[in-house]
């Protein structure tokens, strides 16, 4: 009886986890087909010619490729940057004590809380002053600070017990070596969250490169698809391709790297 | 809390809390607080950055909103969606934590990875995956339960579908958020409740659920404030479409904005925005501040 009870339960769940897996296999399944075979009524799920010639033919008419190193490149620099200046923040927040430090870490929580249509449009009308239009430093510099990191880090460091920076303070350690020696090894599963989240931030961003990037060759994967969409809008299979590329990796990055994510996550809410 | 350790020893004006205020404090100022302000101002403003106009209105552009049928349909639509996408994040995520927590199940970590993969996946490309699915040619969806309807097309479904892209999407972050929240629920109350020969249910109704309080409301807070700002499933799905039946705020600001670069306009719905997002957070934190007895 028992059996059946367990047998019968997971059974449901099974069913639940092909609901939600459904949409990507179906996609993966569906970008090796051929055009004819896509829009042909009542076809089956599997390709009955299998082909790559719509990755093929992505990549020629698009270079696909390129963006998508365009937004490996910009994910990397702005999350490497974003740890960086969460963690000594975090660190200055958490370990000193000066004047106004509650009123700058109660801004950084607020501005949480923004809408991004809020500061979107001054900001872009600021990019196109400074002639940063079409450049990467208008995608990267404002996005070097992260109140959710800066957030993330300080709670984080704040359980660093004293003790452990007084004996390197003995030992006539300097605040900058304590911060890279100490502090930025100590919070090695807070840094791995906060990497995990800006690179998929940065990676599915959309409107605020869709703005400020005109080349077609400088362009993002997120925008790219769009554009790849509005040109070809009929190339399904070649679409299903597009799209395939773009997701498929942050999925093998996640599966790799899912047990560090989830407890990063669920860690954090539980403290906050 | 945790003081003075690190600043014995006699400080240069270079030291590393300094530099790092200094900089943090110039960037927030160029890149939020410069914006934000420039968006309050820009609200009382006609603004075209096309043709170089910022001429000053009063209150025109809040006039003008106001009386647009399209901001009020808008509006409603935005807090439709919002709702009804919350309300299915929160009890999906919810049961099915609860499934994955009880001592029935199996493989755990292969079902909740499954279940967080779509939360992991960008936007843009999963909206496009959804379209495919909802296509009355070839869509998997009409195929499979034989079905007739053009979902994105047909102004009754096409907001519902939307919806229930989002929430497929979303659920896991939920699911995990109340994983973690059980995980620390305390073990003895649990105990003595079943020795009381309290069944599953009621366990839930007087335990679980009150306990996990702070939890839905940090679910349902961030949500809130997520979902009154959802733009790219429209943008790729539907473009507000068809007429006006998915238009939602933020997609109405971006084409005010990029669109026909109306940005005071655009400026003063951003703010608006802005007051019903924190008007809302704050009720909703004082409503569990007085459910929690603080």
């Amino acid at each position: 009886m028992k059996q059946v009870k367990v047998i019968l339960f997971n059974l449901i769940l099974l069913a639940f986890s092909i609901l939600t897996v459904v949409p990507f296999v179906w996609m993966l399944v569906s970008s090796f087909k051929p055009n004819s075979e896509i829009v042909k009524i009542g076809g089956s799920f599997l390709p009955d010619t299998f082909t790559i010639q719509n990755y093929i033919n992505v990549q020629e008419r698009f270079d696909f490729l390129r963006m998508f190193g365009n937004s490996l490149f910009v994910a990397v620099v702005v999350t490497g940057t974003v740890i960086y200046t969460s963690a000594i923040v975090g660190f200055a927040l958490a370990k000193y004590t000066f004047k106004g430090r509650e009123f700058i870490f109660g801004m950084i929580l607020g501005t949480m809380m923004i809408p991004w249509a809020v500061t979107i449009i001054p900001r872009y009308d600021m990019i196109v002053n400074f002639g940063w239009l079409d450049s990467y430093i208008a995608l990267i510099l404002p996005s070097i600070f992260s109140g959710f990191g800066i957030f993330l880090l300080r709670q984080n460091i704040m359980t660093i017990p004293d003790d452990v920076i007084e004996a390197a303070r003995m030992d006539g350690a300097t605040e900058w070596y304590i911060f890279h020696r100490v502090i930025l090894p100590m919070s090695r599963n807070a840094i791995s969250s906060i990497a995990i989240f800006q690179f998929l931030w940065v990676w599915e961003d959309f409107l605020w490169p869709y703005l400020i990037i005109n080349t077609q060759s400088k362009q993002l994967i997120a925008v790219g698809l769009k554009l790849f969409s509005g040109q070809y809008g009929t190339d399904y299979g070649g679409l299903f391709a597009a799209t395939a590329i773009s997701i498929i990796p942050v999925i093998i990055v996640y599966v790799t790297f899912q047990k560090r994510f989830i407890a990063g996550i669920s860690g954090a809410a539980v403290k906050g | 809390m945790n003081g003075n350790v690190v600043e014995r020893k006699k400080q240069s004006i270079f030291s590393l809390k300094n530099v790092t205020i200094v900089i943090l404090l110039l960037h927030f100022s160029i890149f939020m607080i410069y914006p934000i302000i420039m968006a309050f101002v820009g609200s009382f403003h006609h603004w075209n950055p096309l043709s170089n106009v910022f001429e000053f209105t009063g209150i025109e552009n809040y006039i003008q909103i106001l009386n647009s049928k399209l901001f009020w349909t808008s509006m409603s639509n935005t807090l439709i969606f919002s709702l009804v996408v919350i309300f299915f994040r929160v009890s999906i995520g919810l049961v099915i934590a609860l499934a994955l927590y009880s001592k029935l199940s199996r493989f755990k970590t292969t079902f909740r990875t499954i279940f967080y993969m779509p939360t992991i996946t960008p936007l843009v490309a999963v909206s496009f995956v959804w379209v495919w699915l909802y296509n009355p040619q070839f869509g998997l969806i009409n195929e499979v339960f034989n079905l007739d309807i053009n979902w994105l097309r047909d102004s009754r479904t096409a907001l519902p579908a939307v919806m229930v892209m989002t929430t497929w999407k979303d659920f896991g972050y939920a699911t995990i958020i109340y994983l973690g929240g059980l995980m620390s629920l305390p073990k003895d109350a649990f105990e003595a409740a079943e020795i009381d020969g309290a069944n599953s249910w009621t366990a839930f109704k007087y335990l679980t659920w009150p306990l996990l309080t702070p939890i839905t409301m940090l679910v349902a807070v961030t949500s809130l404030i997520t979902y009154l700002q959802s733009f790219i499933q429209i943008l790729v799905m539907t473009e507000g479409g068809p007429g006006t039946s998915t238009y939602t705020i933020s997609y109405l600001i971006y084409e005010d904005a990029f669109i026909n670069y109306n940005f005071g306009s655009a400026s003063a719905m951003s703010v608006v925005l802005f007051v019903c997002i924190s008007g809302l957070t704050l009720i909703s934190f004082k409503l569990t501040q007085k459910k929690a007895g603080v």
